[in-house]
């Protein structure tokens, strides 16, 4: 029987995830302005176009996308994440994206799936 | 043979320029893409102890010829834990941009530490902070996971006081 992976494992590419991330955002919400009543459907969209993009990669892991869109108020947002997992094959990124009327955060974790 | 090891140190010495701290306040900004009204910044955790551990390869498991976790995440008990940390830590500050940076990061690593001590087997966790100021804005989280619906799972909770609000995250990946 073929293996699909050679039986090496790779660890997380975070400049390739980062990337694709910050086209995602880009193609959803750049060049528009806050709006209340779209912003549900913004960081849905973004979160599942992130993830498709994401696994067309075709890596073997597990993904967590989070995606934060915040008004800009003057007001401020403090993000930290802390994770216990294996470092040699796990890792994260997190894309910070800004316009002139609201700020977008977000974090992509993948955690390897041994097969 | 020399070229190998060139390659590594180069490797090594690129992802060691990226380091950022756990906290979100020290990001170096990898890489400022200037679009027509947007800005976007890059920046990848490293933490600074674990070099050594990175160069080596990843590890083959055994088989261990289990189908499923003998021991499920108890989702109720980290509802309680995040919901006693937040409110333990927050109840009585009022926002300010020095003491929310601490925070975040403290807090993470203490819901960490105590999500740890429940000591699941063979569970991974990530733990996502965000702490912010109440003001006239709005905001809006949202996550989607691709995972393992049956064997994983998270846990959230949302705090609020009269100058802050906190949200606290915990993803918990069941390693197969």
């Amino acid at each position: 029987m073929e293996e699909y992976n050679a039986g090496e494992e790779v660890s997380f590419n975070a400049d390739e995830a980062s990337v694709t991330v910050k086209e995602c955002i880009e193609g959803i919400i750049g060049g528009l302005d806050y709006n209340q009543n779209k912003v549900n459907q913004w960081t849905a969209s973004i979160v599942e176009h992130s993830l498709t993009q994401l696994v067309k990669q075709g890596k073997p892991f597990k993904f967590i996308v989070n995606c934060a869109i915040m008004q800009k108020s003057g007001a401020g947002l403090h993000t930290a994440n802390s994770c216990y997992w294996d470092t040699a094959t796990d890792g994260s990124c997190t894309v910070r994206w800004e316009n002139r009327t609201m700020y977008c955060v977000v974090s992509v974790f993948a955690v390897a799936v041994t097969c | 043979m020399s070229d190998l090891a060139k390659e590594k140190a180069a490797r090594l010495l690129k992802k060691r320029g990226s380091v950022s701290s756990i906290g979100s306040h020290d990001f170096k900004a990898r890489e400022t893409a200037k679009f027509k009204d947007s800005i976007s910044t890059l920046s990848y955790i490293d933490e600074p102890g674990h070099h050594d551990d990175n160069t080596r390869t990843a590890v083959q498991m055994e088989n261990t010829y289990q189908l499923a976790p003998y021991q499920r995440f108890p989702v109720v008990t980290v509802n309680e834990i995040l919901k006693d940390v937040l409110t333990n830590y927050l109840q009585e500050e009022h926002y300010e941009a020095e003491l929310c940076r601490q925070m975040t990061k403290t807090i993470s690593e203490v819901i960490k530490a105590r999500v740890k001590e429940l000591m699941v087997p063979r569970y991974k966790i990530i733990v996502l902070i965000s702490i912010g100021q109440l003001s006239d804005q709005n905001m809006r989280v949202g996550s989607r996971c691709l995972w393992d619906a049956s064997n994983d799972t998270f846990s959230s909770y949302a705090f609020k006081n009269s100058s802050l609000f906190a949200l606290a995250n915990v993803y918990a990946v069941y390693f197969e």
